[in-house]
């Protein structure tokens, strides 16, 4: 928790940002908890591009601060590393959205697109959602290319066999909040129901718990 | 035997974990040449039922016809999975490298691909542009999480100058030992001008 320390670094040093720097640890910890929560998930989880975009307005509002201060200044090289481990968070962050972007594409796509026709929020940012059409669409183009040899009409049933995250993989949970009712499904097909109290944790199969992280009561570690 | 150059295709990707052998256009010739062969007498045997159960008899071409089907099936799935790894292997090498790869990989992708590389350069390049208000984000800096602000590097070629961020120049020579920042650094260790030393 080196990261969270050093930010309070940054509180104590520059008195006169005292409101701003503590709204960047805030900030700071929900960035983490996106960034544990998206590493740790089996798929893709709902965008945090609000915090991404405060966490890089802090950033560049630092990297300004800093050119006053001297190239030999002691503090310089602390807040740079600082630094240098808030641009690592974000994206690293990002990267492993786009991973999985790139790995899912066809079915993040198709999700997307019921969940903009039953109305609910999208979990692509624009940008991301540009980017994973334009991959597929780049796809698509090399492989219909590849089988332009083929006598009659090029088959398209690859397009069904998509590849899916394994949502029923084992991940580590700690429960923000009270939580009742979990259901934990055996291989025996038989459920088992738990309680969760506020900051306990339990392994379990991701598919129990996914609506879980998604609505903010409990985060991965 | 049917199937056979598919599953060689399959056995060389595996062979070749995380590295990109020359495009195999023999082999890919061959399934191609298999699949189209297949098909034509899949379409002949189909016209050949319909006519022998215009006159009322003949033979039963079904089992045929669906072997064959499931050989087509198969060795179109080898095919995809060939170009599709492929693709993943070069899109790893463009988060490596950079928008350019060095020629020894170039020479190894077939024009398709290649052109698939700089798509797909693009299309990252307009992505990372467009995060946060200013300028975007770099993302194929900082892969691995920050230990030290400066590190030590080797120079392994003669670069010349370079220019720091900061507007500094440095004279890299071969064999020079050199203490700079790691954000600066990052990208010539992946071209290879740069070995960094580990104590």
């Amino acid at each position: 928790m080196d990261t969270v320390e050093n930010a309070e670094d940054v509180q104590s040093d520059e008195s006169e940002y005292e409101e701003i720097a503590h709204t960047a640890a805030e900030v700071l910890e929900l960035m983490e908890e996106a960034w544990l929560n998206e590493k740790f998930a089996p798929e893709i989880l709902p965008h945090k591009y609000d915090i991404v975009e405060c966490l890089l307005g802090q950033i560049s509002h630092v990297e300004e601060n800093l050119t006053n201060v001297g190239n030999d200044d002691l503090r310089r090289s602390l807040h740079q590393m600082e630094l240098d481990r808030l641009r690592y968070l974000v994206s690293s962050y990002l990267r492993m959205r786009l991973e999985k972007i790139e790995t899912y594409v066809y079915f993040i796509l198709k999700q997307e697109e019921e969940r903009s026709q039953k109305g609910e929020e999208n979990y692509l940012n624009k940008n991301e959602l540009e980017f994973a059409k334009a991959y597929m669409q780049s796809l698509d183009q090399h492989f219909t290319d590849r089988l332009h040899f083929w006598p009659g009409n090029i088959p398209t049933e690859w397009k069904n066999q998509l590849i899916i995250p394994n949502i029923h993989s084992f991940v580590f949970m700690k429960a923000k909040n009270e939580i009742e009712g979990v259901m934990v499904s055996h291989v025996n097909e038989e459920e088992e129901v738990v309680d969760l109290r506020t900051g306990s944790q339990i392994l379990i199969s991701y598919s129990n718990v996914g609506h879980f992280i998604k609505t903010n009561q409990s985060c991965l570690i | 035997m049917y199937g056979e150059s598919a599953c060689s295709l399959v056995k060389e990707l595996d062979r070749n974990r995380g590295t990109l052998p020359p495009y195999n256009n023999e082999l890919i010739g061959e399934v191609e040449k298999e699949i189209c062969h297949l098909i034509q007498q899949n379409v002949a045997d189909d016209f050949k039922a319909h006519e022998d159960s215009n006159v009322g008899a003949g033979l039963d071409y079904t089992a045929t016809i669906r072997t064959r089907h499931a050989i087509i099936q198969r060795n179109l799935r080898c095919l995809l999975a060939y170009h599709y790894n492929r693709l993943r292997c070069l899109r790893t090498m463009r988060w490596e490298f950079g928008s350019i790869l060095p020629p020894d990989i170039k020479v190894n992708l077939s024009h398709a691909e290649s052109n698939w590389f700089s798509k797909y350069s693009s299309m990252l390049a307009t992505y990372m542009r467009s995060i946060g208000d200013d300028g975007g984000v770099n993302l194929t800096i900082d892969l691995n999480p920050p230990k030290a602000l400066y590190i030590e590097v080797k120079c392994l070629v003669d670069y010349g100058q370079y220019e720091l961020s900061d507007g500094s120049l440095v004279l890299l020579k071969e064999s020079n030992r050199y203490f700079l920042p790691r954000a600066e650094c990052e990208d010539l260790i992946r071209q290879g001008v740069f070995q960094h030393i580990i104590n």
